[in-house]
């Protein structure tokens, strides 16, 4: 029993971390790669 | 010379167990032609479950065809990484590259995956012994929640579970109805303001160089920290940049269409051919539709929640309800919400919001598969 509440604990982690990193990895993307166009609220 | 007759005539040999599967065949042929449910699936698994059962037919058993596409497409794990490359190659991850914090909203909507899993394993091995569920068959009952064919495929061949069929007729089945599944969870979480919550789309214009980097980055970040997940991100973010890189049209429209159609009707009549009664018809089977629908309810109640923490923290700038797309239902999950985003505010339209947090949902369950193909091996 403890055993799945450890797989349930390290698999929310693992998919905040995996994800919270390529979050960064792609705001550092945006900053990078930036559109050469004016943005327009629609 | 005696001649037995039940030797070679097949409704001398049908079972209640056929009978009842050869029915079954028949409505999932109905629900796919008469109703439209997801007809492109369960067209090919009807009339798979149906030559699956005919006695004598020999179709799922050693050397059979079935069994053969079986082996080959579904035990290899190929038939779903070939539909990701197709998949990928279909999505536009446009408006989630414009609006990048809706992964948050992905993250949090796999809850029901590891939710339900924990339940699974509750009701079988884990305490309660009710059913014959094994820490591996509760994972990848979980993965029903990915919302996501293929990936519940993966994990659930790759796990090796005695449920393989009945996970991937409900994930099909579920993702077709998640315009019934996801409105009365959402409305019952939000208040009515939160529902009317404006969110005007700004038109960010993304780069064609992030729009080619992105995937190449994500396979190798989602490689290097989750690396069971790499065969299934690394198929969809291939499609993916056969789409967005501009020189292959050619391979893209392949993937798109040619590829993905054919594998699909590969991989629905094998899958169908899993679906042999002796082995479908158990309480086990019931109870894994029962979950899956579990699995839906809680990754959207999870979304949903994260949605209203960011609605307090931006000071009423995001609409709960697109975290309800953090479920890779793509693009069902979308049109739920703009509809009823519409319903409560005429002149809000969530729609592109809405697809970000879905296609970073895409992302998300293809995580959560490999963190659950990752764990679950260490805990058995």
């Amino acid at each position: 029993m403890l055993n799945a509440l450890w797989v349930v604990i390290l698999g929310m982690v693992t998919i905040f971390a995996v994800l919270g990193i390529l979050l960064l990895v792609m705001l550092a993307l945006g900053k990078i790669f930036k559109p050469k166009a004016e943005n327009k609220e629609g | 010379m005696g001649i037995n007759l039940t030797d070679f005539l097949g409704f001398l040999n049908l079972s209640w167990q056929s009978l009842v599967m050869l029915a079954i065949g028949c409505v999932l042929l109905w629900l796919g032609i008469a109703k439209k449910v997801e007809p492109v699936l369960l067209v090919p698994i009807g009339m798979g479950c149906i030559l699956a059962n005919i006695p004598l037919g020999g179709v799922s058993e050693q050397g059979g065809f079935l069994a053969f596409l079986s082996e080959a497409g579904i035990h290899t794990e190929i038939f779903p990484l070939l539909i990701f490359i197709g998949v990928g190659a279909m999505i536009d991850f446009g408006p989630f590259l414009s609006q990048p914090y809706t992964i948050l909203l992905g993250a949090a909507a796999q809850f029901g995956i590891f939710g339900t899993f924990f339940l699974a394993y509750l009701l079988g091995d884990g305490w309660l012994h009710i059913l014959d569920f094994s820490l591996r068959d509760a994972a990848s009952i979980g993965i029903i929640g990915s919302a996501d064919g293929p990936t519940s495929i993966f994990v659930s061949t790759t796990l090796q579970s005695k449920y393989t069929a009945a996970i991937v007729v409900a994930a099909y089945s579920y993702m077709a109805m998640v315009p019934i599944i996801q409105p009365p969870i959402i409305k019952a979480l939000t208040t009515k303001k939160e529902k009317m919550t404006k969110m005007p789309y700004i038109t960010k214009i993304i780069s064609q160089e992030t729009k080619i980097v992105f995937p190449i980055i994500t396979i190798i970040v989602v490689g290097l920290l989750c690396p069971k997940a790499t065969a299934l991100i690394g198929a969809l973010m291939f499609g993916n940049l056969l789409r967005e890189c501009g020189v292959v049209s050619s391979l893209s429209e392949t993937a798109q269409n040619e590829l993905a159609n054919i594998v699909t009707i590969l991989l629905g009549i094998a899958v169908g051919g899993m679906m042999i009664g002796t082995q479908f018809l158990r309480p086990e089977t019931i109870l894994v539709f029962v979950l899956g629908i579990i699995a839906f309810a809680l990754d959207t109640a999870a979304g949903v929640l994260l949605g209203k923490l960011m609605y307090i923290t931006s000071k009423g700038k995001v609409n709960p309800m697109i975290g309800a797309c953090g479920i890779s239902a793509f693009p069902m999950s979308s049109r739920v919400v703009q509809k009823l985003g519409l319903q409560f505010n005429p002149h809000n339209h969530l729609l592109m919001h809405a697809a970000g947090a879905n296609t970073a949902g895409q992302i998300a369950s293809v995580v959560a598969g490999g963190a659950m193909l990752m764990l679950i091996p260490l805990f058995s």
